[in-house]
């Protein structure tokens, strides 16, 4: 395969084309990690804002209210309300999670894991995150406006988000912002597929691939194909915005000449549904891996699992429709779109079971990695099996718009997702930053985390089940609703134990990135896969020279194995009896 | 971008050959996505309208957009002329300028379209008629301009001798796939 010598830049020397206009794959996957992290604290905080509405409701938020809030003496109004659960769903969707496990690691990991020097294009590379920070730009500016950021939700439906709904420009900025991370990840995902194909080392066939590296080549194929959809979707709400086109005005064409809001919701779930799997599916790999690493065996049925990530990916292109079933959907439509997304659950039954049968009879190691890949199972587990009843069109046809979708959706996506992002900076950060994490903080981190998602989303789901609406400022003005304001509450002190822990991770990160002195063996975890292979943290151009690879990544507990070592690297002839 | 690589060797050259056809792939099929999500929305929206163009409005008189359509299909065949020419090294750059001329000459063309539609009543907040009409000839003219684009830097690289066959091919595919959405949009929109 790798016959050819990459282009290469002479090795940066100032802070700008070190840090800003860098071409290195590792220092971009930096870029993107500080981004998200960045996200992951201003939605976190909108996050507790909202908590903090729900649970004491026309109390002032504590200290930053009267800050933030002076008109209304430190409550949270009811229009900004609107604005904070349309922010953090876009900022932790787009701007959190996203640049963390397809931009940091996915540009991390893919060319280190196959052994190449650097991605296929870094310039598009580059581009790709500057497109990135721009468009974080244009969301944030929303704050700013006169009329506040957009408030639509982050599904963002017509006619919330056409200007009958959202006057504000705060709505057509965030339109534009999502278009251009649109093209920023579509770019991204040009560069991962093509350097999947034609950048792997000498000898290492697709399925000698780490699984992390099949979930990031998945999501990839998934943006480069569905992301168009969202950016088409977007363009027409831009041009109904601001030139006047009636795509998305209510009403029928035949009979007043003008639009149809349900369009936006079909574009939007062609994309969306994808979506949710171009999120999941890195996780997903990255915690194949991590399971078979620190049970010091091989994956379980290695193979297999690629094979059924990749069914998903295909048939999560069929489903979309779950998500509209009450939009008056023909019968004929929601029984097939049911049937369809039940499906899922078979490939995803297979891979589950893979995962158990990893780390059965196991010599587990619990470290930091491996406690928030277990968590990804737990997490997944309940996120999965809750979607069965919002894929049945009779339960979901209740449980449609409340807090259940929100419990079930945060489970899937901010619990598992994230927990998987969490894993994957523990267990990198020796070849990021050449330094380890601690390890006790870790664990604290880990079990805060761990207990207080757990109390507010399953917390969600309980208050969903009793019917509160997912949308609503104050929903305790519903006699029925009064009965659940102490579930309510506790689901705050979830958030705030949640984030507590979080402020733990932050301070652990900084830490080890700026002033830890210990560093970092070259494989501290004692894996075989190829970026262990070089120092730690990577240095500038990966490899010195090209490994050519000779076994699967999972070769853990090979009883044939002597001497002092139980894995064995890539680039090792397979040890056999 | 095939730029990041130096092709000394044949092995090195089949190889960036191989990227870019990859990578250009991967590429119109995002393009491709975008343009069917639109023709997507125009087909619910026909199909659900029990006349089309609907209410009363009036069908766009067809002398532009087939003047659109012959300078587009003569700036392909002028695009397939100078790939040939290439193809056995005896560039002949006079038919990249064709194909910039004509690409310059159809954005003109959608501008005599937008003007005229305008003088006849038709403004893209008239109905979904209007609103269709307008929003694909805008999207695709933004292509054509990023197609002009391309065109530029493929001439600028080839001045330069690092242009390789496959990078014109490449540009090559864009400009031609640009071509065939609208002779698609000619067929759907203004034809039938
Ligand atoms: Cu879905």
């Amino acid at each position: 395969m790798a016959s050819f010598e990459q282009h290469m830049h002479p090795k940066p020397t100032t802070f700008i084309s070190k840090y800003i206009i860098s071409y290195d794959h590792k220092v971009i996957g930096k870029q993107f990690l500080w981004y998200g992290i960045l996200g992951l604290g201003i939605g976190g905080m909108m996050a507790l804002l909202i908590r903090w509405t729900l649970a004491f409701p026309g109390e002032a938020f504590p200290i930053l209210g009267h800050f933030l809030f002076p008109e209304t003496n430190g409550v949270v109004p009811p229009d900004v309300y609107a604005m904070l659960f349309t922010m953090h769903g876009t900022i932790m969707i787009f701007y959190a999670i996203t640049p963390i496990l397809i931009g940091a690691f996915g540009n991390f990991c893919i060319p280190l894991m196959i052994g190449a020097r650097d991605m296929v294009f870094p310039t598009l590379n580059m581009l790709s995150f500057h497109f990135a920070v721009l468009s974080f730009v244009l969301l944030l500016a929303g704050l700013f406006t006169p009329l506040g950021a957009a408030a639509g939700g982050w599904t963002s439906y017509p006619t919330l988000s056409t200007l009958v709904g959202s006057p504000g420009i705060g709505q057509t900025l965030w339109t534009l912002a999502i278009f251009v991370l649109g093209v920023s990840s579509t770019m991204g995902a040009i560069n991962y597929i093509t350097t999947i194909i034609v950048l792997r080392a000498p000898g290492m066939g697709y399925f000698d691939m780490p699984l992390t590296v099949w979930g990031l080549w998945l999501t990839a194929i998934l943006n480069a194909i569905f992301l168009p959809v969202l950016g088409a979707g977007c363009l027409l709400l831009i041009f109904d915005r601001t030139f006047g086109t009636q795509f998305f005005l209510a009403g029928a064409a035949a009979t007043n000449g003008v639009g149809d809001p349900v369009l936006f919701q079909h574009v939007f779930w062609i994309f969306g549904h994808p979506e949710v799997y171009i999120l999941i599916l890195p996780a997903w790999g990255m915690v194949s891996d991590f399971l078979s690493f620190f049970a010091r065996k091989p994956a379980f049925g290695a193979k297999a699992t690629a094979l059924a990530m990749t069914s998903i990916t295909i048939l999560s292109t069929l489903v979309y429709g779950h998500h509209m079933f009450t939009t008056q959907m023909s019968p004929l439509l929601t029984q097939s779109f049911m049937t369809l997304t039940m499906t899922i659950s078979i490939p995803s039954a297979i891979f589950f079971a893979n995962w158990l049968g990893t780390i059965w009879k196991g010599s587990i190691r619990f470290t930091s990695p491996m406690l928030f890949s277990l968590g990804v199972v737990f997490v997944f587990g309940l996120g999965g099996l809750t979607g069965l009843y919002l894929g049945t069109v009779t339960t979901d046809i209740y449980l449609h718009d409340t807090y259940f979708v929100v419990g079930h959706f945060h489970y899937t996506m901010a619990a598992s997702v994230l927990l998987g992002g969490f894993a994957a900076i523990y267990f990198w950060m020796p070849k990021m930053f050449g330094v380890m994490m601690n390890e006790t903080w870790a664990k604290i981190h880990f079990w805060g985390t761990m207990l207080g998602l757990n109390i507010v989303f399953f917390g969600m789901m309980l208050v969903g089940y009793a019917g509160m609406h997912r949308r609503l400022y104050n929903p305790f003005v519903y006699e029925f609703l009064e009965k659940t304001i102490p579930i309510n509450t506790w689901i705050t002190w979830g958030a705030l134990i949640m984030g507590a822990s979080q402020i733990i991770f932050v301070i652990s990160f900084i830490y080890a990135v700026f002033f830890e002195k210990e560093k970092a063996g070259d494989n501290p975890w004692e894996v075989g896969t190829l970026e262990w292979t070089i120092p730690s943290p990577a240095p500038h151009y990966n490899f010195d020279k090209i490994p050519v690879v000779k076994c699967g990544p999972h070769e853990l507990g090979n009883p044939s194995l002597t001497g002092d070592r139980d894995f064995q690297y890539q680039t090792e002839e397979l040890v056999q009896a | 971008m095939s730029n990041e690589f130096t092709a000394d060797t044949l092995n090195g050259t089949i190889k960036e050959q191989y990227v870019s056809n990859i990578s250009m792939i991967v590429t119109l099929v995002s393009f491709t996505m975008l343009f069917a999500t639109m023709f997507l929305g125009y087909a619910l929206y026909r199909l659900t309208s029990e006349t089309w163009p609907p209410m009363g409005m009036e069908s766009v008189s067809l002398g532009l957009p087939i003047l659109s359509t012959v300078i587009i299909a003569l700036s392909s065949i002028s695009f397939c002329m100078y790939e040939r020419s290439y193809a056995k090294s005896d560039a002949q750059s006079s038919w990249l300028w064709a194909t910039s001329a004509f690409g310059t000459l159809f954005l003109v063309s959608q501008l005599m379209l937008w003007s005229s539609l305008q003088a006849s009543g038709l403004y893209a907040s008239s109905g979904i008629f209007g609103s269709i009409i307008y929003a694909f000839t805008w999207v695709h003219s933004a292509h054509i301009l990023m197609g002009l684009g391309a065109l530029a830097w493929l001439g600028l690289r080839i001045k330069r001798k690092k242009a390789i066959l496959m990078t014109v091919k490449n540009v090559g595919k864009f400009w031609h796939f640009l071509g065939i959405v609208w002779l698609i949009m000619f067929i759907t929109i203004f034809a039938i």
